[in-house]
Formats: structure tokens, C-alpha cells, sequence
């Protein structure tokens, strides 16, 4: 018999370009908000902690924990792209649920800036970044694919961008709270044909955190239970790959987290997803199965995913507009939904939220589909 | 300013990832491997398949020509390279998806290098392995019926 996990509490700190702000302190602010929101006596009572950051230095988590009282418990760090913050969620629900820890931190931390000037520079170790494929390229790439199979436009691509610049201003955490119109959007300067920059996720700074815990009482005002997380890697992306990259991760990976949960795409009141360029919440939303293969520029124009359609996704602004402070953005978007499915999320409040979904998927394209994907179903039954 | 092509072989370090180039009769090829079992092609010679894990993977070369699954113009600034730059999947014929430059050189005038053009590349078009650039990435021109300006 395994535990049924809930998210106990969360936490996070403000989005965006904080270089006067060291990792321990943008940890500090979203773990102790996390501490607090779970209702934990204190720091002491964490048994575990699973830390999720790409750039991060070597014992990053353990550095910043260490103050606040966050000692002598195992620490385990994972790096796993964009999907670092939802590996660690889902590595730590997978330690409640199997009965070896009881109280986990999930805790996600990037400081970009003091990493990187300007955009992530390529890894020179793969054979794409080799070759000066920035991030990017490979999003520019799955927009060309889909103007010429299915006639995307660029008026929807730059929707997504509107659209989730519009959701911000809901949100006081996000990095980019103003809205743009689509004739912006698109005249903004070109960073990767066809895509333009307000079609591009900026670098942030920023900690997340989650306690997960074994679920305290159906009828416990705190708790959101956590349904399913499912994470996998990418399958070779190559020569017989049809797809865009990355479609069949997210594809493969939701469907094993609705089967665990026991629901459907429709069942679904909201969604946080991996939006770090317009064209990605188009591939996302077809591949979690919001519409048909090559619908999802129709669906973002149709309004169905924006805060008062059917089935909003990324009321938070996404990774866009919140902002994409990799390691921590898993929990930022976990944090996001809790919010949501808790109706906690002010201005931003969808309507009658109950069950909610958090996706994110990364990595470059070096011959596989994506390094990793976390799908993660929460909500009550 | 856009790559530079060159048929001067790169020396690309041994632990150098991108994929291999030969230059065979004047004609510029991919280096790779085929499984015997399964044919499954790849740009590289592993031990044992990924496929089907079967152990005979057999030196071969693809190409030069492909056809593009995909493309863009990359034009922001990335460390010790000029944007912008074009890059392209190109499925080799019958061989791997690889990653490539795009180069134009139809368009360089002079043949100096210089004012050479950045070509959007379209999915499903043709192009064929053409040289360097150089920074000894592996890169492409369009085949002449595929160039965007062709009538
Ligand atoms: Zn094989």
C-alpha cells in the first residue's frame, strides 16, 4: 500500500534579473514562505530535500539551506534541463509515496544572471552546440516546421505571447506584468526565424519551493493532493522522427500521468506549461491533448486557453512573463497551480479551479527528444 | 555577416562532437555508420546499436545530398561566433538527421566571403553537403531548383 502524497505548502521568490540577490537569499524567501504556507513548526522538521538547478554551483542547495536551519538531512541535487525543478517534485512525491521520507522539501534555484550575460550560451560538448545552436535555434526550427505543415501563423505564435504577457499582470511575482499587443510582438527584433524576441523567455533569478508530505486529511484546508507526476527522457529524435522535437516527450510522458490519475486531457481545469518560446506552448497544448496534432495555433486564437476560456493554461504568464529561472521553474509552476486549485491566486483566479496540470520539459535537441519531462496531475478526485 | 565556406578540412579534435566531413573526388560526404541488422543509420560509430542493440555497425558515408526537415536564422550573438548564421536539419539521403550551417554562396558576388546572404531554407527542400564553414561546422548550400529566389 503506498501513501497518498499532498503538497503540504509552497513558496517562492519575486522573477526576473535580481543580481543583488545571492542563491541563499532568493532560497530563503521561497522555502520559509513554504515552511510557513505547509504550517511546519519549523525548518527542523523537513526529513529530506530534493534540489533542482542546471547552472547552480556545487552544493548550491546546501549552501543556501544551511541558514536557515535546513542541516544534516540527505540533500540530493539533480540537474535535468528545464525539467530540474519538476524532477526534484517528482522525486521527492515518489519518497513520500514509498514511505521513506515523510516531510520533503522539493526546492528549485537558478541565478542566471551571475551566469550568463546575455541568452544561455551552447554547450560545447553536444554536436549541436558545438556548432553555435543557441537555445533558440531549436524553437525558431519546430516554428518553421509548423508554418509549413500546418499553416501556423505568426499572428498565433505571437497570441501565446499576448496571452500569457496578459495573465502577468494578474500575477505581483512575475518578471514582465505589462501587456503587448500582437503588432508589438511581432515587431519586436527577430531572434531566431521566425520567432521575435517578445516571443522569447528572458534569464531570471529565483528560487521555488514545495513541501510534500503524505496527505494529512480529505477535508485539510491546506493540502493539494498530488494525483500523478510521471518523468522520462527522450527517445531518439532522428531521421524517423516526424515530429517536432519535443512533441513526443510531452505526448508520452502525459500519458502516463493521466492514466495514473485516471483522467483525461478534458478533465483538466488548468494547466502551467513549458512556454520558454511561443511556439512550445502551441507544440505543448496539442501534445497534452488540449487539441488535434497541428491544432494548437487554432486553440491559443480560439481563446480556449486564456484565463475565462474553458481550459486556461499558464495563468501565471508561463515562463514567458512569470519568467524562466530554470532549476526553479518546476516549482514555480507547481506553486502556481496549488495557488490555483487552493483559490489563492488573486487577480489570476481561474474559476472553479479543481484539478490542475504542471508540464515541463528541456534540454537541446543532440539527438534526443528532450533530456527530460515531468507531467504532474493535482487536485482532488 | 553570415559563415564562410571553405572545402579546407577542419582539424577537429578528437573529443570535437559535430559530425564528421570527408571530402571523396570533390565530392563532400558524412561519415557514419549503418547497422547491419536493422540498417539503421547514424552519424556517428557506436559500439552496438541504439536501435536494436545489434553489434555490427558499419563504417559508411551519406549524402551529399538531403533534404531539410527544418530551419532558421539564428541572430543572436553566441560566444566567438557572428550572427546571424543559418542552420538546418537536413535528413542525408537514405543516412541520418544531422545538424548543419547554411550557406549561400550563389550570392557571394565577388566570391570573397563577404555580403554572402542568410537563405531561409523551406522544409522538404533540397540541398547538398557543400564544404565547411569556418569554424569547421559542417554546412549546406540549396540545391539550385530549391533556392528561395529560384523562379
Ligand atoms: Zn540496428
Amino acid at each position: 500500500m503506498t501513501t497518498e502524497t499532498a503538497v503540504w505548502g509552497v513558496g517562492t521568490s519575486l522573477f526576473g534579473k535580481q543580481p543583488q540577490l545571492s542563491a541563499p537569499e532568493l532560497t530563503w524567501v521561497a522555502v520559509l514562505e513554504a515552511i510557513d504556507d505547509a504550517g511546519l513548526a519549523g525548518a527542523s522538521a523537513i526529513d529530506a530535500v530534493y534540489a533542482g538547478t542546471v547552472f547552480g554551483d556545487p552544493g548550491v542547495a546546501q549552501r543556501a539551506l544551511q541558514s536557515i536551519g535546513v542541516t544534516s538531512v540527505p540533500i540530493i541535487t539533480i540537474e535535468n534541463a528545464c525539467a530540474s525543478g519538476t524532477t526534484a517534485f517528482h522525486e521527492a512525491r515518489l519518497a513520500v509515496e514509498s514511505g521513506r521520507y515523510e516531510r520533503v522539501l522539493a526546492l528549485g534555484i537558478e541565478t542566471m544572471t551571475a551566469v550568463f550575460d546575455g541568452a544561455i550560451a551552447p554547450i560545447r560538448s553536444d554536436a549541436e552546440g558545438a556548432q553555435g545552436f543557441a537555445m533558440p535555434s531549436i524553437y525558431g526550427m519546430s516554428a518553421t516546421r509548423y508554418v509549413h505543415e500546418f499553416g501556423v501563423t505568426s499572428e498565433q505564435m505571437a497570441l501565446v505571447s499576448v496571452k500569457n504577457h496578459r495573465h502577468a499582470v494578474g500575477n505581483p511575482r512575475a518578471q514582465h506584468s505589462r501587456t503587448v499587443t500582437v503588432e508589438q510582438v511581432l515587431a519586436s527584433r527577430m531572434i531566431a526565424d521566425p520567432l521575435t524576441l517578445y516571443q522569447c523567455c528572458s534569464i531570471a533569478d529565483a528560487a521555488a519551493a514545495a513541501i510534500i508530505g503524505p496527505r494529512r486529511s480529505p477535508s485539510h484546508p491546506r493540502d493539494v493532493p498530488i494525483r500523478s507526476s510521471a518523468l522520462r527522457s527522450g527517445k531518439l529524435w532522428d531521421q524517423r522522427s516526424s515530429k517536432v522535437w519535443g512533441w513526443d516527450i510531452v505526448a508520452e510522458t502525459a500519458a502516463l500521468a493521466y492514466e495514473q490519475a485516471g483522467i483525461g486531457p478534458s478533465d483538466v481545469d488548468v494547466f502551467e506549461v513549458h512556454d520558454a518560446f511561443t511556439i512550445g506552448e502551441i507544440v505543448t497544448t496539442e501534445a497534452l491533448g488540449l487539441c488535434e496534432l497541428g491544432g494548437g495555433g487554432r486553440l491559443v486564437e480560439s481563446g480556449h486557453t486564456s484565463i475565462g476560456g474553458p481550459q486556461p493554461v499558464n495563468p501565471s504568464g508561463g515562463l514567458l512573463s512569470r519568467g524562466h529561472p530554470l532549476g526553479a521553474t518546476g516549482l514555480a509552476q507547481i506553486a502556481e497551480i496549488v495557488w490555483q486549485l487552493r483559490g489563492e491566486a488573486g487577480a489570476r483566479q481561474v474559476d472553479d479551479a479543481r484539478v490542475g496540470v504542471v508540464e515541463t520539459m528541456g534540454g537541446g535537441a543532440a539527438g534526443v527528444d528532450g533530456n527530460g519531462c515531468v507531467v504532474a496531475v493535482l487536485g482532488r478526485s | 555577416m553570415s559563415d564562410r565556406l571553405t572545402l579546407e578540412p577542419p582539424e577537429l579534435g578528437p573529443a570535437d562532437p559535430r559530425p564528421r566531413l570527408t571530402l571523396v573526388d570533390g565530392v563532400v560526404l558524412a561519415s557514419g555508420s549503418r547497422c547491419a541488422a536493422c540498417g539503421h543509420a547514424i552519424a556517428v560509430v557506436p559500439p552496438r546499436c541504439p536501435v536494436c542493440g545489434g553489434d555490427t555497425m558499419e563504417g559508411t558515408s551519406f549524402g551529399p545530398g538531403a533534404t531539410v526537415f527544418t530551419a532558421t536564422i539564428l541572430r543572436i550573438p553566441v560566444p566567438g561566433r557572428e550572427p546571424p548564421y543559418g542552420l538546418a536539419y537536413i535528413d542525408l539521403d537514405d543516412g541520418p538527421r544531422i545538424l548543419v550551417h547554411v550557406i549561400d554562396s550563389a550570392s557571394d558576388d565577388d566570391g570573397d566571403g563577404d555580403g554572402v546572404a542568410v537563405l531561409p531554407l523551406r522544409p522538404g527542400g533540397r540541398v547538398h553537403l557543400a564544404g565547411w564553414t569556418e569554424h569547421g561546422d559542417p554546412a549546406v548550400r540549396p540545391s539550385p531548383a530549391d533556392r528561395e529566389d529560384a523562379p
